[in-house]
């Protein structure tokens, strides 16, 4: 590189990427950097699901408003190619207890400025004819969209490059430079390179980046297990899941949470995800857990039983002790801005977190008050 | 259902079939698996009809004597029409489910054998355009001659068994096409009369060839197949090639079957799940690492878990028996002496890869392609597709490749396409190791994987 | 000898032939049709690799044919698509 780049962005996720369009369209000159090659990380295990419904009021879901709308004005900025497609989400409720949960729940919601429909039985049958008989209410999202993220986060790079962006992949960073409380550039297994500002987007390895500069941040990793089917002719039209889905992504329990979401792709192939625990970096696949995901989606959807299962993969979501991102500049070190830990929402909110950060460096003001995303949040949180 | 055995062979092939006989020998209780309906694996795939069996084989009479003694074994229990769809390891003992159970052994022996390596060219989705092993197996499994008017092409050994098999019971072979040159195994020729039963089981094949008037052609392959007009093979295009498979002219044949084998690529998906140690082996292919004893390679040091036959290199069947004799003995502890094995298999080894040297495939099939060429055939994934994912997306790895075309997501998940994939992208070992790892061995359907109780 | 049907048309086979063997015998040589550009496709490996010979047999698709054993009063047919 001739001359130092304006910002170098640590992760080439779907955060990574969005952030370096973001700061690009901004007018800066980025530079990203991966140990792997674009979306090698958790961005590669994602289902890509862009989701309001399973958000209560609050922070996050400002956040997950925008960030949909956000998904549509990148597909008109750089031209699509990643399947970005509004199927909507379906909420089905299995018990009385669950039915009256996921009503509060939409009553809130609409207040929050979401379109969430409660649904008749009819409604429901016609949104989804293979729907188990035994399921009588639910809720619809129109909004709910999904995209295939690793496509994206190729085709949000290409764009960055196209506009004069560069990214260096097979580079692994392993120090961050830092002068008078402020950084300066990173070390990496390619060479070193120097901006007065870094991002940290590195998603479920935030907290090792974070250390490198003698900063912290308290992100651990929530296994997640897929089952993608054999191709099949289409059979589920929208993004299905269990009323309880809502309960177990806000769970703190490190224990396993399950509840199937099922959905049919562009692709053909039926995807029915997802697990959570918290059991570290633990490799391999746990066949039980892949047992119970079949046995959820057949209670949705008895036609599942024939249908061939092909794969299955696991993902490490990278996980807040409190649910919420970390979006902003970091406590210690000026310069140097976190935007990671979305655990199971990376995808979905991805864009309207990069337009945090990009407003934050530039020092203006936002879509919303940042301040519930700060990384400064853990330091108090210690403190007290 | 949770069936234990003191040592379970996966693969009742040559190298299954020897390992379960000499691990039973040795005192034993023995389980030997396959997906098949019958033993015998690709090399004495039968009909089960002694007639037929006899005259479609070359030394059936040895396959069937082994046979014959496995299933008379008190020591042996065979479960044929039995898949395993996943392997892992619990508690320090390996879990291998079917789709109504699971087997648990802490001794196992993987001969799960190869399939016939493709290479892609425009037109090779054409219904009629299959691989030699197809038009084998159709003929040993079946009884029934792959078309009317066959082309059998490609390179190695193995087309001449194909063609003289299809030729000697009527089928209408209209041309052998080889890649390699008539004279190719000149400069190899003292280490090839190291192994005289090959070469007069070869020179056998050779001579029905003769008499049944199949035309030989060497230096030629098949580069693109043409369809009639209802999407059924009618022509192929030949061209006459260097050493490098570049083209240097072309003529056309008619023909409804074109079956074309450019060697093998061994099925290591089982030693992939277990997390066993794969190598890229001298041709090319990714293989499971074995030690002296077929011996592999695990993390979990308490396990005893032997590879045997093609999987850990392709070398046909006198070399599968023979490591599958080895792997039998090493995971039942006996102390035979394992000398006289060791040594047929070094033959056995130095004449596979003596056959590599002759028969090589160079990287020139690449020109062959046109952008609408198909490389995966599940997803229909165009070589454009994959050329612009390369250049636009940075997708220079096999993964990303992968996921950001499709490529090697479809049903046979990259088992055909992706060596070629790897070739394409001309990717480093370790990607090509990794590009094989499917955690779902065989498809199983959500149903089966929903059943209580099963681990 | 027994009989089965292929999209309807009852057809002889030999017991223990495979399904796609019992095909090609009647010079019937498409299992499918692909997903995306309606391509036929047939037997291609021929020893349950390839996935290439799929088709539908008494009403399950994704079956394959170059493994699955015919049996008297079977009833295949050729799978569109997946
Ligand atoms: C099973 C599962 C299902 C999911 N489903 C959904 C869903 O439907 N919708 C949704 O919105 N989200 C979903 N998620 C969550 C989503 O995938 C993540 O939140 C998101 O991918 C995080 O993106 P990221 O860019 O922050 O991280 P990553 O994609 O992990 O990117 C981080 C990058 O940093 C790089 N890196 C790390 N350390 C270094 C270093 N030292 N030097 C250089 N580079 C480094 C890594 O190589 C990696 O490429 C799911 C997650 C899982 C596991
Ligand atoms: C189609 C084909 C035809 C061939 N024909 C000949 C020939 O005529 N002459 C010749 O010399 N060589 C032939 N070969 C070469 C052949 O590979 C060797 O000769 C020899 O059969 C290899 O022996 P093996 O024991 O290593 O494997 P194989 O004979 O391939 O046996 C492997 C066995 O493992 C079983 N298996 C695999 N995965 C699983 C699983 N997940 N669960 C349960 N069972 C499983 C398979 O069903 C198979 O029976 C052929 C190869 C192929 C692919
Ligand atoms: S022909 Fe390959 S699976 Fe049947």
């Amino acid at each position: 590189m001739n001359s130092n780049p304006d910002a170098i962005i640590i992760g080439a996720g779907i955060v990574g990427a969005t952030t370096a369009l973001s700061l690009t369209n901004a007018g800066m000159k980025v530079l990203v950097i991966d140990r792997g090659n674009v979306a090698t990380g958790t961005t590669s295990a994602g289902e890509g699901n862009i989701l309001v419904s399973d958000k209560a009021p609050g922070p996050e879901l400002d956040l997950a408003l925008r960030s949909r709308d956000a998904w549509f004005e990148i597909q008109e900025d750089i031209g699509g190619g990643f399947e970005l497609e509004a199927k909507g989400g379906l909420v089905v409720a299995r018990s009385e207890d669950g039915l009256r949960s996921l009503r509060t729940l939409t009553a809130a919601q609409r207040i929050a400025g979401i379109d969430a429909q409660d649904i008749s039985i009819t409604e429901l049958r016609a949104l989804e004819p293979h729907l188990s008989h035994s399921i009588t209410d639910g809720a619809f999202y129109p909004q709910d969209a999904q995209c295939q993220p690793m496509l994206a986060a190729a085709h949000i790079l290409r764009a960055t490059k196209a506009r004069g962006g560069k990214f260096v992949s097979g580079a692994n960073v392993t120090a961050i430079t830092t002068n008078d409380g402020a950084v300066t550039g990173v070390v990496t297994s390619q060479g070193t390179f120097n901006a007065p500002v870094i991002v940290n987007a590195t998603g479920t390895w935030a907290g090792q980046i974070a250390q490198l500069a003698g900063s912290a941040l308290p992100i651990a990793p929530r296994r997640g297990f897929i089952l993608v089917s054999a191709p099949t002719r289409k059979i589920i039209f929208h993004k299905v899941y269990d009323a309880e889905y809502v309960a177990n992504v806000s769970s703190g329990d490190a224990d396993l949470q399950s509840s199937a979401v099922v959905e049919g792709t562009q692709s053909g192939t039926i995807l029915i995800g997802a697990s959570r625990e918290r059991v570290g970096f633990q490799d391999g696949i746990d066949f039980e857990i892949l047992r119970i995901l079949a046995r959820q989606a057949i209670a949705l959807f008895p036609i599942l039983a024939d249908i061939q299962l092909l794969r299955a993969y696991r993902g490490f979501r990278p996980y807040a002790p409190d649910h919420l991102p970390v979006i902003g500049e970091d406590p210690i070190f000026k310069g140097f801005w976190h935007n990671a830990g979305h655990e199971g929402a990376g995808i979905g909110l991805a864009p309207a977190s990069a337009q945090l950060i990009c407003d934050g460096i530039f020092d203006r003001p936002s879509f919303m008050n940042p301040t519930p995303f700060a990384p400064a949040r853990f330091a108090k949180a210690a403190a007290s | 259902m949770e069936l234990r055995h003191q040592v379970i062979v996966i693969g009742g092939g040559p190298a299954g079939l020897n390992a379960a006989k000499y691990a039973a020998n040795a005192g034993c209780n023995v389980a030997l698996l396959d997906s098949a309906p019958r033993l015998g694996g690709q090399y004495w795939r039968h009909t089960g009809i002694e007639s037929d069996d006899q005259s479609r084989h070359h030394n059936f009479d040895q396959g069937s004597l082994l046979m014959d003694a496995i299933i008379a074994n008190p020591r042996i229990t065979i479960y044929p029409n039995t898949t395993i769809w996943s392997a892992s390891v619990i508690n320090g003992e390996v879990v291998l489910r079917y789709k109504d159970g699971a087997f648990i052994t802490s001794r196992l022996i993987l001969a799960t054998g190869a399939y016939d390596r493709s290479l892609p060219f425009p037109g090779w989705d054409i219904p009629g355009v299959m691989t030699a092993g197809a038009a084998q197996s159709l003929l040993k499994g079946s009884g029934v001659i792959a078309g009317k008017r066959i082309v059998v092409a490609g390179s190695g050994p193995f087309l001449l068994p194909v063609a003289a098999g299809l030729s000697s019971h009527g089928g209408k072979v209209v041309g052998l096409i080889e890649a390699a040159g008539k004279f190719a195994w000149l400069p190899e020729i003292l280490s090839l009369l190291q192994n005289p039963a090959k070469i007069s089981e070869g020179l056998g094949y050779l001579l029905t060839l003769r008499k049944a008037k199949v035309e030989m052609r060497f230096k030629q392959a098949v580069i693109s197949a043409h369809a009639d007009s209802d999407g059924l093979l009618e022509s192929i295009t030949v061209a006459n090639i260097d050493a490098e498979f570049h083209i240097t002219s072309t003529y056309s044949i008619n023909c409804d079957v074109a079956a074309i084998g450019w060697g093998f690529t061994p099925d290591t998906s089982m030693a992939g799940a277990l997390g066993l140690k794969e190598e890229v082996a001298a041709d090319g292919s990714v293989v499971v690492a074995v030690d002296e004893n077929q011996r592999a390679s695990s993390a979990h040091s308490e396990l005893h878990i032997f590879a045997a036959g093609e999987i850990t290199g392709i070398g046909g069947s006198a070399l599968s028996l023979a490591e599958g004799a080895i792997a039998g003995l090493a995971a039942a502890d006996s102390r035979t002496n394992l000398r006289d094995l060791k040594k047929i298999r070094r033959k056995a080894r130095r004449f596979a890869l003596t056959l590599q040297r002759v028969y090589p495939i160079a990287l020139g099939w690449k020109s062959w392609l046109t952008p609408e060429t198909i490389i995966c055939r599940c997803e229909e994934v165009t070589h454009a597709a994959i050329q612009s994912a390369f250049t636009e997306l940075d997708a220079d790895d096999a993964r990303s490749a992968k996921l950001m075309t499709r490529c090697g997501m479809g049903m046979c998940q990259g088992r055909i396409c992706s060596r070629n994939v790897a070739d394409l992208l001309d990717s480093p070992d370790a990607d090509r190791i990794k590009g094989v790892y499917r955690p779902i061995i065989s498809p199983i359907t959500l149903g089966e994987l929903a059943q209580d109780g099963l681990l | 000898m027994i009989t089965f049907t292929f999209n309807g048309v009852e057809l002889t086979a030999r017991e223990g032939q495979s399904v796609a063997a019992a095909l090609i015998a009647h010079n019937e040589r498409i299992t499918r049709l692909t997903r995306a550009a309606g391509k036929p496709r047939g037997i291609f490996c021929g020893i349950g690799v390839c996935f290439d010979c799929l088709i539908i047999i008494d009403g399950q698709p994704n079956q394959r044919s170059c493994i699955t054993e015919v049996k008297a009063g079977m009833v295949v047919a050729v799978q569109d698509g997946a």
